[in-house]
């Protein structure tokens, strides 16, 4: 699961005010290379909670679009598209409730009760 | 049992039977218990209770077509139905467009249409007309009127812009309004048309009611919808798991319980109408899916990927991630039960995302 993934995600389950983000609790982190577009990046880039991905990952804290030129970009890039979690499991950090996530897929697939 | 999710897409034809004809001939169904089959209980009095929804229903059905119309005709063109495949073939995503073409004339056949476009029908009405696919093409077929109903304004918009630059204007129209109070008035239509529609009507005899209200005498009722298999006669309902798994998909895409063949044909017969026959073509549509599976590699493929990771998923809800790694999508994530829609940037393009896919995101 990519750090974009788990910028992306939340917790809805009933009742539950800020589902975001889940904390992540990983086994094992791999890095895998992905080529690096910089239109995408610094499309998605405003999108991005970026305390949420600094948390996740090395990042310097304070971050804005006009720095995605070089170094930054790659860094960016390298954090939410390069790192990836295995065998890890997010956590509502509300309820504490387990979304497992299994071959780099998180389920969050609530139950009956949840919705 | 395996848990593979192709909806029964079952063929029903009538016609209406001149005033003066009495005797009715019995229906002859091919309906088979499939091992395919997904199943969820539709009883009347589930139907019942869907009631109180509708307006909430009516609401996502529009804004989701509002929203994933424009990638869908991206992907598939303009038609929104399954395509019409030989069974157990392997067929590409390009195959696709022949084969939804293909399912309109299969449909027209099976309903006993001339292939005469002289003799054909002169005014049709596209109950669920989507972007106006099939009204254009019986347009251009028959050369008819078709008026094409559908509750998204953005379809009825795109859909009356296409007629307009195929210089079909005068022969297809299209409004937004509602199938269960169509506005027509009575016995207006030789052939009365509904492909691929019916799966979202909540009331299914408010809906076939108002088919047949709009026929006039002795035009032809053809309706394409995605049923349950029919239940047994021991069964008073489908089995729990069964239940459960259509619910997923009925969340996901906006649709009401479903019914069975047997209901439909019992609600036609309720009404008169001779010459009813069904047939389940399953077969004929579930090369469909693996196909888009296979072929998933673009973004053009992805939403229906997308739509069909979500069934095949046993039933859609899990998160999946998609990685695309050519300037395209990078990561993606599907769910089942809509929420509100976001935007992802695809390749320079910001595209809504349909509404099927956002129950676990955070609001952006």
């Amino acid at each position: 699961m990519k750090l974009l993934t788990h910028n992306m995600l939340s917790s809805n389950i009933k009742g539950v005010a800020n589902g975001f983000p889940l904390r992540i609790e990983v086994e094992k982190a791999t890095e895998k290379q992905v080529e690096l577009n910089a239109g995408f990046l610094r499309n998605v880039f405003p999108m991005i909670e970026w305390k949420a991905l600094v948390d996740a990952a090395q990042l310097p804290e304070v971050a804005d679009s006009s720095m995605l030129d070089s170094d930054f970009l790659n860094k960016f890039h390298h954090a939410l598209l390069e790192l990836h979690l295995e065998k890890d499991a997010l956590v509502c950090p509300e309820t504490a409730r387990r979304f497992p996530v299994s071959q780099g897929t998180p389920n969050m697939l609530l139950l009956e009760d949840e919705v | 049992m395996t848990t593979s999710v192709f909806p029964t897409c079952q063929l029903l034809h009538t016609c209406r039977p001149r005033p003066h004809l009495l005797h009715r001939t019995p229906g002859s169904t091919t309906s088979n218990r499939r091992q395919l089959t997904l199943a969820v209980t539709a009883t009347t009095r589930a139907m019942e209770a869907e009631r109180k929804n509708d307006g909430a229903l009516k609401k996502g059905i529009a804004e989701f077509y509002d929203e994933s119309s424009g990638m869908w005709e991206d992907i598939w063109g303009d038609h929104m139905h399954h395509g019409f495949y030989d069974p157990d073939s392997t067929v590409s995503v390009s195959d696709h467009r022949a084969a939804q073409i293909r399912m309109i004339d299969e449909a027209l056949r099976f309903a006993g249409l001339s292939e005469d476009p002289t003799k054909g029908p002169k005014s049709v009405v596209d109950v669920g007309c989507g972007i106006g696919g099939s009204s254009r093409y019986l347009a251009r077929k028959y050369e008819a009127k078709c008026q094409g109903i559908t509750l998204s304004p953005v379809q009825a918009q795109r859909a009356n812009a296409l007629a307009a630059a195929q210089g079909l204007a005068d022969k297809a129209s299209f409004q937004v309004a509602d199938a269960l109070e169509q506005p027509f008035p009575d016995g207006q239509f030789d052939l009365v048309w509904s492909m691929e529609s019916g799966e979202h009507m909540p009331d299914k005899a408010k809906f076939v009611n108002e088919l047949v209200r709009v026929a006039a005498p002795g035009a032809t009722i053809i309706i394409v919808t995605w049923c349950h298999r029919d239940l047994a006669p021991s069964e008073e309902a489908l089995q729990p798991w069964e239940k459960e798994l259509l619910n997923k998909i009925c969340k996901s895409y906006y649709l009401p319980a479903w019914c069975s063949t047997v209901d439909y044909v019992k609600l036609l017969e309720s009404l008169s109408l001779q010459d009813i026959k069904t047939a389940d073509w399953s077969p004929y549509v579930a090369p469909f899916w693996p196909a888009v599976i296979r072929s998933a590699l673009t973004w053009k493929d992805m939403t229906s990927l997308l739509r069909s990771v979500v069934e095949l998923a046993g039933g859609g809800v899990g998160v999946w991630e998609w990685n695309r790694d050519e300037g395209h999508l990078y990561s993606f994530t599907v769910a089942g039960a809509g929420a509100p829609g976001f935007d992802l940037q695809v390749s320079g393009r910001w595209l809504p995302v349909p509404l099927i896919l956002c129950s676990p995101f955070r609001k952006l």
